[in-house]
């Protein structure tokens, strides 16, 4: 689907063409940066069009486009430019189906490709996390993000971003078609209808489609707001429409960034220092690797050295052969029994922040007549491991530079090669492919600062810089370890009317924020991530604390699906079931009654409990967990059954989400199915150790994950409602361990408060 | 060295210890077929090599010479996608994809070898990571996918 065009049009003497002759598909030269030439309005959006283009359209097509979104050619097709990543989440046919319902067109007409960085296209609501509505003026806020401009797909905001913009984007291109229609035939605008790709003059039934209609449209200044489709009229959203993208997924034929092949291109595969943070200083055998067959030059970065030849085994085996002197720049000591040790001492320490204070928990904990509960959980450090291994294709020359990589923000691709080759930000051209998993992991820019610092070696050369499995795990921007120790009281009525949560973790805004926007970055006290889903539990508590320390380490951690859910929904959902049979009640029951102050919280809850078959007395054992992230509440009851003493089969999941009004159902019961079992393998096998400043897991041997075997049947439920929309990329994660551990606990009375499990002598088959 | 791949004569000059992954990628530009760890963990990097599913990120070219090299370019037949290809449509099951070519070459090699697999079958054959986690889907299209072939047959039959 994604027909990306790769010519390069800063550099004519470089024709980029297949190499060999097992050409997939020919590499199409259109359009250019420097775009179109007329000025094309765009509705009454203050901001994008109204006096100044504010994109080139490179990569649409000939011609005119209707907007920074949509151009339809003579022979009806209409191109959609997604500015947001394909990596699984499907925003390759969300992001169209919006666009698409207020066009009304077919979704088999449509063909996407990924734009350039352009203004147009920032995801404001990521940085306001505030419904954004372009078409009706952007606040003063999304402009300057919009400015920046910040371009990336992450924190489950393409919809959220897009649900309105995208529809207006639909229907001022409706209503340009139909204002073109109505000139052509002289006659008034309130007497053409858009139909299936075609306006229709509604006096005679004659018709134009949007193709005889479109050079006309993209003339039309129109200014107005025009009216939305009622979801009672919607044809597409909503509705389980089939993935763009999934044809060229089971053929081989959809292009990843390790995919890309240019001519002249070249291979380079990366060795890091073995210390985190540390630097290489010196190579010993150069000369040896570079009289290799096949290898051309061995660089040394300020990152770390590299090894570039003809093809990847060839330079993977010469970095694997290459010796090199380090300086672990005093970060040698660090190691898991440390950082663990380190983690304990903050737990007791004075908290950096306490972002949740309210009453007075110390005078609930010192009244003898209380039985405090209390318990300290724990999480290790995560690698993201996505499938397709880190990798990023550079070309440097003299004036311009182009990269090839399947990245979630174009944005920061182009600000990291500008930076690094030296050149403005405008002499960059950013292909952005499929991305073989992303997680968070992507929208790092390491790997695109060390790719352009390779590729500058070789100015004039396609470089495709590779990280091998095992760098890619060695030098994650992981998740962090983290601690949460808990107090709590619950009084006879099985009313909370204590609970503290005092946490100890590294904070992972700061630390990734600082990579990605050093502006922009929140000191640890601020740090939403650290406390998302610790600090904002439906419940009703008479009392509550929620404080956290910050771990200051050398180690980069970085955003990994679901972020700080990640580990505290495992964290509050385990400790309030640990309440709950403290106050001898039904882990469902005891959540249900504390629910008055949220009845979507509430209604999510009592679906999860009826399709997990809640008390059944089945022989199967179930635990239960509920969890808010990202705009979307998911239920899960987790089924377990009991074939050893610890050993078990996880059955099945019923997973229920509110999230709110909903694109694609399809779309949204994978990620929740897909969501899960990434929980599911954090739960059982993730892990991260540090020994002498070095991770020891090196590749899936020693850091596994669910497979098919161990993987549950998921059933899914979506909440029908009117709210706007919330994300679905990443909620599905954080229930899926505690429900888990929830139903542990029903089968053997065993409280596990340390991930993963599979560790700590449990089986699951 | 010659090889057969999807059923043409392919000559390539490289070391003989080079992993036929490697020579597929990077050689003939075959990039259907994916590098995901190296050390035959993942199976995204199957292929069949007659009929057999085997890893080939650690399989020298030396062991596939004279062989008979199916990779996922080579399964839909002229254009025409297999049963398991339309099965995958059917039941949406790709996300991000990377490890699909290696699912379904494991797919095909399965119904090959079990034409009507149980979902023990299925557990022990399809051992490769999805880190999307759509094992619920390819259990459900390998089923479909059995169902069809079987169909298929019949009507050839």
């Amino acid at each position: 689907m994604a027909d990306h065009t790769y010519k390069s049009d800063m550099d004519n003497n470089h024709k980029q063409k297949k190499k060999g002759k097992w050409t997939r598909r020919a590499f199409i030269g259109v359009g250019g940066l420097a775009g179109v030439g007329l000025l094309v309005a765009v509705g009454g959006n203050v901001y994008l069009n109204k006096k100044v283009k504010k994109y080139s359209g490179a990569g649409m097509g000939e011609g005119d486009s209707l907007n920074a979104w949509i151009r339809i050619a003579p022979d009806n097709t209409i191109t959609v430019a997604v500015p947001r990543a394909e990596m699984g989440q499907g925003v390759y046919t969300s992001i169209p189906q919006m666009i698409a319902e207020e066009l009304d067109v077919d979704m088999s007409t449509i063909k996407v490709i990924h734009p350039q960085p352009e203004s147009p296209y920032s995801n404001t609501f990521m940085l306001t996390q505030k419904e954004p509505n372009a078409f009706k003026g952007y606040s003063l806020m999304e402009k300057i993000y919009a400015s920046l401009p910040l371009i990336a797909t992450g924190g489950s905001t393409t919809i959220p971003d897009g649900y309105n913009n995208m529809r207006y984007a639909g229907a001022t291109a409706r209503e340009m078609l139909k204002v073109a229609a109505a000139d052509k035939w002289d006659i008034d605008v309130a007497d053409c209808k858009a139909e299936n790709g075609h306006i229709i003059n509604t006096g005679n039934n004659e018709k134009l489609s949007y193709g005889q209609l479109a050079e006309a449209a993209a003339e039309v200044q129109y200014d107005g707001l025009p009216e939305l489709k009622k979801k009672a009229e919607w044809k597409l959203i909503g509705k389980p429409v089939e993935r763009l993208d999934i044809p060229d997924k089971v053929t081989g034929t959809a292009e990843f960034g390790l995919d890309v092949r240019l001519e002249n291109m070249k291979y380079a595969v990366l060795k890091h220092p073995s210390v985190i943070g540390g630097k290489i200083t010196d190579l010993i055998n150069k000369d040896d690797i570079e009289a290799r067959p096949g290898i051309e030059k061995v660089v040394l970065t300020e990152f770390g050295a590299a090894v570039i030849g003809d093809n990847t085994w060839r330079a993977k085996n010469a970095a694997l052969a290459l010796r090199v002197e380090e300086d672990d720049s005093g970060n040698g000591n660090i190691n898991s029994a440390t950082i663990d040790a380190e983690l304990n001492e903050i737990l007791e320490q004075t908290p950096l922040a306490t972002p949740v204070n309210d009453g007075d928990v110390a005078a609930v904990f010192s009244d003898k007549n209380n039985t405090v509960i209390e318990g300290t959980y724990e999480v290790p450090y995560l690698a993201h491991a996505a499938m397709e291994p880190l990798n990023c294709t550079v070309l440097v020359n003299s004036d311009s530079a182009e990269a090839w990589v399947g990245h979630q923000g174009s944005s920061i691709v182009q600000n990291m090669v500008s930076e690094v080759a030296g050149l403005a930000k405008s002499a960059i051209k950013v292909n952005t492919t499929y991305l073989g998993g992303g997680f968070g992991r992507r929208a790092e820019p390491d790997f695109v600062r060390k790719a352009t610092a390779v590729a500058k070696e070789m100015p004039g050369v396609p470089i495709q810089t590779v990280f091998t499995r095992e760098e890619d795990m060695q030098n994650d921007m992981y998740r962090p370890a983290a601690k949460s120790r808990f107090k709590a009281v619950v009084d006879t009525n099985g009313e909370i009317t204590a609970w503290d949560n005092m946490m100890a973790l590294q904070s992972v805004s700061n630390s990734a924020i600082s990579r990605m926007m050093p502006a922009m970055a929140p000191p640890p006290e601020k740090d939403e991530a650290t406390i998302e889903g610790a600090a904002n539990l439906p419940y009703i508590m008479k009392n509550q604390r929620v404080a956290f320390g910050n771990h200051d380490l050398p180690v980069q951690v970085g955003f990994w699906r679901s972020v700080g859910s990640s580990q505290n929904a495992f964290f509050t959902e385990s400790f309030l079931d640990e309440c709950a049979h403290a106050a001898g009640q039904d882990p469902y029951q005891f959540r249900k009654s504390k629910l008055a102050n949220h009845p979507r919280f509430a209604a999510v809850l009592d679906k999860a409990a009826e399709l997990g078959n809640w008390g059944a007395q089945d022989g199967k054992f179930r635990g239960i967990a509920l969890h808010k992230s990202f705009g979307s509440i998911v239920g899960q009851v987790a089924q377990i059954s009991k074939l050893g003493d610890k050993q078990f089969s996880i059955d099945r999941y019923s997973c229920v989400i509110d999230c709110g009004t909903y694109i694609n159902p399809d779309t949204v019961q994978a990620q929740m199915e897909g969501g899960l079992v990434f929980g599911l393998s954090a739960a059982l096998y993730g892990e991260i150790t540090w020994d002498d400043g070095s991770v020891n897991e090196l590749n899936f041997p020693q850091y596994d994950m669910v497979r098919m075997n161990v993987s549950p049947q998921v059933d899914v439920h979506i909440m029908e409602n009117e709210h706007y929309p919330g994300g679905v990329g990443e909620p599905g994660t954080p229930p899926a361990a505690p429900a888990l551990t929830n139903a542990i606990f029903a089968a053997t009375g065993n409280r596990i408060r340390k991930l993963p499990i599979a560790k700590q002598g449990y089986t699951f088959v | 060295m010659e090889l057969t791949i999807n059923g043409k004569s392919v000559s390539v000059d490289v070391e003989e210890s080079m992993p036929l992954l490697w020579v597929l990628r990077d050689e003939l530009n075959m990039t259907g077929t994916k590098y995901g760890c190296g050390v035959s963990a993942c199976g995204a990097c199957s292929c069949l090599v007659d009929g057999k599913v085997m890893r080939t990120c650690t399989l020298p070219i030396s062991a596939v010479a004279g062989k008979e090299i199916k990779t996922i370019e080579g399964i839909a037949d002229a254009g025409n996608l297999s049963a398991v290809q339309k099965a995958w449509i059917q039941h949406q099951v790709p996300q991000c994809g990377y490890c699909q070519s290696g699912q379904i070459i494991a797919a095909e090699g399965l119904l090959d070898e079990k034409p009507n697999p149980t979902d023990a079958d299925i557990d022990e054959a399809m051992n490769n990571i999805c880190r999307c986690g759509t094992y619920q889907r390819v259990r459900e299209a390998i089923h479909t996918a059995a169902k069809w072939r079987q169909d298929e047959n019949s009507l050839l039959g």
